[in-house]
């Protein structure tokens, strides 16, 4: 069951990296026919994240200190000590910005260049931090998997 | 009509401030926590788990910020060029994640 919990984490957060790429997207070719679909979909993109953030928050805080305890002991505590500790504060940064995607896109982004700029930004560095701690997540899910293997040798 | 100087909603200001000084203030709070047990231990008396603590801090921080930057001026709002805005943001993201990835990277 905790695995279904972490991959739901996953894949909300794999959701909102491309919905904030589809933002991006349609900004560059925003007019008066897509911006309700702008504002819906940096919408989607702030929800996935925020079911993200909180089926992670959950897993992390009951499920992970087995796995903390587990990647501590094995040939990669950097798993732990450096990448989880650095992805579970940049999440918090993250979890703002895609929360304020929205507000910027409320802005009428046909007729205001300025406006489109703001989102072109903000919609551009989600899926930069995104995939950031999605690799930071990969390598804390390999740092279990190396204590594992060790553990058997 | 000159459409390229259009404002932004008051929203779009105060928020995208309070997102770039809550960014900062998430950074300082890990530097914080980290280097002080007893602010650690404080924050993990408050909810059980310094992380959720920290999480709740800093979306107040947030929220209360832009809230109050959208009130100030009888209510309309802080004012700034939109592209002062994108450069405040873009500081205060990429200053609050190079502190906490050069923290946890420099710290023992």
């Amino acid at each position: 069951m905790n695995e279904m919990i972490l991959m739901a984490h996953v894949l909300f957060g794999v959701a909102c990296i491309v919905a904030s790429v589809w933002v991006f997207v349609d900004v560059l070719n925003a007019k008066d026919s897509n911006l309700l679909r702008i504002k819906w979909i940096s919408r989607a993109a702030a929800v996935f994240m925020w079911f993200s953030f909180l089926i992670g928050g959950y897993w992390y805080v009951v499920f992970y200190p087995a796995d903390k305890a587990i990647i501590l002991k094995g040939p990669w505590p950097f798993a732990h000590e450096y990448f989880m500790e650095t992805k579970e504060h940049l999440v918090i940064m993250l979890l703002m910005l895609v929360t304020y995607l929205p507000m910027a896109a409320s802005n009428n982004l046909a007729a205001n260049r300025d406006a489109r700029r703001l989102v072109l930004w903000v919609s551009g560095m989600i899926p930069l931090l995104g995939l950031v701690i999605e690799g930071h997540g990969a390598i804390i899910a390999m740092g279990v998997k190396v204590a594992l293997l060790a553990k058997q040798m | 009509m000159n459409m390229e100087n259009n404002p932004v909603s008051k929203y779009t200001i105060s928020f995208g401030l309070a997102l770039a000084i809550s960014s900062v203030a998430n950074a300082l709070l890990v530097v914080a926590k980290e280097k002080s047990t007893v602010v650690q231990a404080q924050m993990r008396r408050m909810t059980g788990s310094h992380w959720i603590t920290h999480a709740v801090i800093v979306l107040i921080l947030f929220v209360a910020l832009g809230l109050l930057f959208a009130s100030v001026k009888s209510g309309r709002g802080i004012k700034m060029p939109v592209n002062r805005l994108i450069k405040v943001i873009i500081a205060g993201v990429l200053v609050a994640g190079l502190i906490i990835v050069g923290f946890y990277a420099l710290s023992d």
